[in-house]
């Protein structure tokens, strides 16, 4: 039996969705002969209220983007101001994904010593988030950065940076991240209610993106030990053994690696060798129609809300990637097949 | 106006000319040779020029690329990628050509994109870099070209002036002051000889 607060939230998430676009209102946009067209058909959705503080002679994709990012985020600490007790505790651990890309996004930028502000990041409110991004901000370098997260959940980062150092990969780092909060949400998972359904949709995203890293890795000619290394240390459908075996083949062998685990992810990229960046698509692709799967499978669960989160991830990136593709005089043809 | 009608008549004059005549000559040899070594040297600058067409294709794919990249990480996914890869640095330095200075582009440090994350900008990222070495050649060739094509009209256009205009002028007024000073001579025996006549006659 749910409480009566899991009730709502998940009663409260079925109006929401109900304010997502869908796949026909992409399409539509697609079809756009500008972005000013395109804008335009946003003005009856949920961005409309950001979209008009826009003088029109401003509007770009860049800045549509950070519009974009903002609904997301605003949606998702929605849903967290909803939900009570431990499940909103699993909500916030699950929210952190943005907080996560903002700390990659700083962490590259010291990388480098490239100069970064508030505005390079998604855009997340200080009452969202515990960690102090004005102070990452102007830290020296990816050394002092990670000092600065000695008290937060990231400390671990710390014991990283001498292998990051060494091999001068900040994918090092980001994989770290990933793998740190993967746990804490799958830690904040036990004891809810639901949890084999929200297990089957976190760790089947855990396992694809592992699938992203290797293959990226794989990409770069990095050796399988530090492919295995790199790798988060979740394992659902794909075993160590599989990953294994993925980091020892060759990129083109993949898709035989994976028959049977995550059939057809790879079908795309292998359709046209040489065109990898398919992958990330093919992937993104993937973990959406999880969520699709979810949202129509699980409509009673807390995985519902999951799936709902993930779909206002989804609607972000297709938005972001429909403006761009608008912006850069990109063909219909080419933007729709990009559409997730 | 012809330089002649400038020109002192005297001994010293004319050897002067002379030793002109024979620098300006000489000068004009060292003209040609500069003028061939740079006409060489642009041929064989046009000849890099061609790869221009394979450049614009390539320029074209790995910007097709870059789109694609644009399009899966958005602007500003896509630039928190770009911040992991150093900037290419190159040094410039003057080299000269037959006393022509060119830009020479030495590419220093070649940007790692190792630590790009996201496979379709590690793609881009691997075609750009394919790229600037051979787009930095291009501009020096073409910049190189162009001090050289304009140093090439200013060799020539001294050569023609010294070929039809100095050289036949140092020669016409060279022509001038002899036939002046063998007049002058002629005058100086003919009046000697009449001298010496009037001498004779009046101790006759």
């Amino acid at each position: 039996m749910k409480k009566p607060e899991t009730i709502y939230l998940i009663t409260r998430t079925h109006g929401r969705r109900t304010h997502l676009l869908n796949p026909e209102d992409f399409n539509v946009m697609a079809k756009s002969r500008s972005l000013s067209e395109a804008v335009n058909q946003l003005l009856r959705s949920d961005y409309a209220v950001e979209i008009s503080k826009l003088p029109s002679r401003e509007v770009d994709s860049a800045r549509l983007e950070m519009i974009f990012l903002k609904t997301l985020v605003d949606r998702y600490f929605t849903v967290v101001k909803d939900a009570r007790g431990k499940v909103q505790e699993f909500f916030r651990a699950y929210a952190a994904r943005i907080e996560i890309e903002n700390l990659k996004r700083v962490l590259r930028a010291k990388h480098t010593g490239e100069p970064i502000d508030s505005r390079n990041l998604i855009p997340l409110g200080r009452e969202h988030t515990t960690i102090n991004f004005p102070a990452l901000l102007k830290a020296e370098n990816v050394e002092e950065t990670v000092t600065l997260l000695k008290e937060t959940p990231y400390a671990p980062l710390s014991g990283r940076v001498e292998a990051y150092r060494r091999l001068n990969l900040p994918i090092i780092l980001e994989s770290l991240l990933d793998k740190i909060y993967f746990e804490r949400v799958l830690e904040r998972m036990d004891g809810l209610v639901d949890v084999g359904s929200l297990r089957w949709l976190v760790c089947q995203e855990v396992d694809l993106r592992n699938l992203s890293l290797i293959f990226t890795l794989k990409l770069m000619d990095a050796p399988p030990r530090l492919i295995e290394d790199t790798a988060i240390p979740i394992y659902y459908k794909l075993r160590r053994g599989v990953v294994r075996r993925l980091a020892q083949g060759r990129f083109e062998d993949g898709g035989e690696i994976l028959a049977g685990i995550y059939s057809g992810v790879l079908d795309d990229v292998s359709k046209r060798p040489g065109d990898e960046s398919r992958l990330e698509v093919a992937i993104s692709k993937r973990i959406y129609d999880n969520a699709t799967f979810a949202l129509t499978n699980f409509f009673l669960e807390l995985s519902y809300v999951v799936a709902y989160m993930l779909l206002c991830e989804k609607e972000a990136k297709n938005l972001v990637t429909i403006t761009t593709a608008l912006d850069l005089g990109v063909s219909e043809e080419v933007l729709r097949s990009r559409i997730l | 106006m012809s330089i002649s009608g400038r020109a002192a008549v005297t001994r010293g004059v004319l050897l002067r000319l002379r030793e002109q005549l024979e620098f300006t000559k000489r000068g004009q040899e060292l003209l040609k040779m500069k003028r061939d070594h740079l006409a060489a040297e642009t041929n064989r600058l046009l000849a890099k020029v061609v790869m221009r067409k394979d450049l614009d294709r390539k320029i074209m794919e790995a910007y097709v690329s870059l789109k694609e990249a644009y399009l899966n990480l958005g602007y500003s996914g896509l630039l928190s990628q770009a911040s992991t890869v150093d900037k290419m640095t190159v040094k410039v330095r003057p080299r000269s050509i037959m006393g022509v200075i060119v830009p020479e582009v030495m590419v220093e440090k070649v940007p790692e994109i190792k630590p790009i994350s996201s496979p379709s900008a590690y793609k881009a990222a691997e075609r750009l870099r394919g790229l600037m070495r051979e787009l930095v050649d291009l501009a020096e060739t073409e910049s190189r070209i162009e001090i050289i094509a304009y140093e090439l009209m200013m060799t020539n256009r001294k050569v023609n002036a010294l070929e039809r205009i100095l050289i036949p002028n140092l020669l016409e007024l060279i022509r001038y002051v002899e036939g002046r000073l063998e007049e002058e001579s002629l005058e100086e025996f003919f009046r000697a000889k009449r001298v010496k006549q009037v001498i004779g006659r009046e101790e006759k």
